[in-house]
């Protein structure tokens, strides 16, 4: 073998190993539950779907990696992550400081808010322009509210005279609501459209305050879960984050599931609908 | 774990604001439900089926479902049917207040008629005999004769139905009522500390379950001073 050809078909194998490598690219393995609808769930045809799906989509695409689910359920998830059986936690999980000390969070690509419900075209004007309640609003009004929720901590801080109804559950303020026996209630409003608005239980009804989101109550919000010890990691899922929630990708998920944006920097503009 | 003791008397202050709650529950729902008792009871000894079988099914369906069950009914059950919320009840079911002491009335008043029928049951054949030879009509020897002798028969059995509807009130605490039961439950979900604070409710009831006690004990003493075995009258 001439030295020409000798480099020519190393030239070659090199280019070859640098093909194969990104062929084989990186594959993020994805904890999820895979039940909790419209978050992460199975669509009838079997195939992932939901916004915490479509944000893991989103992610793997930018840093350039594969996707592999791994259906996880609730109460193992952290435990899962820490003993290496997938790399990140899509699932809708909360920050926290307790969790915090386990493990490394993402930016949060899912607000923690509190919305107000009410009947439908009462014009009852409990927030001014800049988004803060108007107490004398609140003086007739009964609330609805569930005990000792980030809702009900709020509420005694900000409305301390308001006549509140404490419930051990959504389920049956919202039946209180439709009976009238609260004029107003406030929860999470994820679930209230999905249990109650979009249904036929919650016709009347509407949202009536913009979206309530004091950190201090309400907390920093849902992010991507990550295993201590991975700084790069963190850096890129952050960038990739950085970059969906600035070309409006996090909003158009949010869009496909509820008619209200539910993904920070954006869902401010919503107001009053 | 860590019992703290001193979380028991801090929180009773606390707690006690529920009192005002339970204690007007007790009063509307005892006083409604007595009311209730003697129509309930005079239906049923009537003699007349169409009275006694009314009167006996109302009892039969209201001792035998659960107090909790009931109030669910008419808290979360009659607010379902359109013409209860444009009824001139519905003022009284809107609130929870409301409910609760409808529950309540209904439901005592089914267990009081039964402890007034057996006082009644237990006046002697031979006094009633006595009455109508000394010419009293039916209606005076009930007022003047029966009545006076099963009230007091029926009073010891009465006082533990007394103390029931006392425990009962607890339940309001399900339908958003913040009685004893329902702030002492608000506070647990703050304080995650569901045995000092639990403890500290159950001390108020044992104290108001004492004070009911020995107002019953006193009250059976006075009305049975006439009948003490010898007592010199």
């Amino acid at each position: 073998m001439t030295m020409r050809k000798w480099v020519l078909s190393a030239a070659f194998a090199a280019i070859g190993a640098i093909a194969t490598a990104t062929a084989q690219a990186e594959t993020l393995r994805v904890g999820m539950e895979c039940t909790y609808a419209p978050f992460n769930f199975r669509a009838p045809g079997g195939e992932m779907s939901g916004y915490d799906v479509d944000v893991a989509k989103g992610v793997a695409q930018l840093i350039g990696a594969d996707l592999q689910y791994v259906c996880q359920q609730w109460d193992g998830m952290i435990p899962a992550l820490l003993t290496n059986k997938f790399d990140l936690i899509v699932a809708s999980m909360s920050i926290t400081d307790e969790r915090l000390q386990k493990m490394d969070f993402s930016v949060p690509y899912r607000v923690s808010i509190g919305r107000f419900l009410g009947p439908k075209g009462k014009d009852l004007k409990l927030f001014d322009d800049k988004g803060k309640p108007i107490q004398s609003s609140f003086k007739n009004l009964t609330v609805g509210v569930e005990r000792a929720s980030t809702y009900a901590k709020w509420i005694e801080a900000k409305l301390p005279g308001a006549n509140i109804r404490l419930y051990d559950g959504a389920q049956a303020m919202l039946l209180d609501l439709r009976n009238g026996r609260v004029d107003v209630a406030i929860t999470n409003p994820m679930k209230a459209y999905l249990e109650f608005l979009s249904t036929d239980q919650g016709a009347k009804f509407e949202f009536v305050s913009p979206a309530i989101d004091e950190r201090e109550y309400f907390g920093t919000g849902v992010g991507i879960g990550i295993r201590k010890g991975q700084e790069d990691l963190v850096k890129r899922v952050n960038g990739a984050l950085k970059t969906l929630i600035e070309n409006g990708s996090l909003e158009k998920y949010g869009h496909k599931y509820f008619p209200f944006s539910i993904s920070p920097e954006n869902w401010k503009g919503v107001g009053v609908n | 774990m860590n019992f703290d003791f001193n979380l028991i008397l801090s929180s009773l202050p606390q707690i006690a604001a529920g009192l005002g709650i339970t204690l007007k529950l007790m009063a509307y729902s005892t006083a409604i439900g007595l009311v209730l008792a003697v129509l309930i009871l005079l239906m049923r000894i009537s003699g007349r089926w169409y009275l006694t079988w009314p009167a006996m099914g109302y009892i039969y369906f209201l001792r035998g479902t659960p107090i909790l069950v009931q109030i669910f009914i008419i808290y979360h059950g009659l607010p379902q049917l359109d013409f209860v919320r444009e009824s001139v009840l519905w003022p009284v079911l809107r609130e929870p207040f409301g409910c609760c002491v409808v529950a309540l009335s209904l439901n005592s008043s089914a267990y009081i008629s039964e402890i007034l029928r057996g006082g009644v049951l237990g006046v002697d054949k031979g006094v009633n005999e006595a009455a109508r030879a000394l010419g009293l009509s039916a209606p005076q020897r009930f007022i003047y004769i029966v009545t006076p002798i099963a009230v007091r028969l029926a009073l010891p059995a009465y006082s533990n139905e007394f103390i029931s509807m006392m425990k009962a009130t607890a339940l309001a605490s399900t339908v958003t009522l913040l009685d004893i039961t329902g702030v002492a439950r608000t506070i647990v979900s703050n304080t995650f500390a569901p045995f000092e604070i639990f403890i500290a409710a159950a001390l108020i009831y044992l104290a108001m379950a004492w004070v009911f006690q020995v107002g019953f004990g006193k009250l059976e003493d006075y009305l049975g001073k006439y009948t003490k075995r010898g007592a010199s009258a």
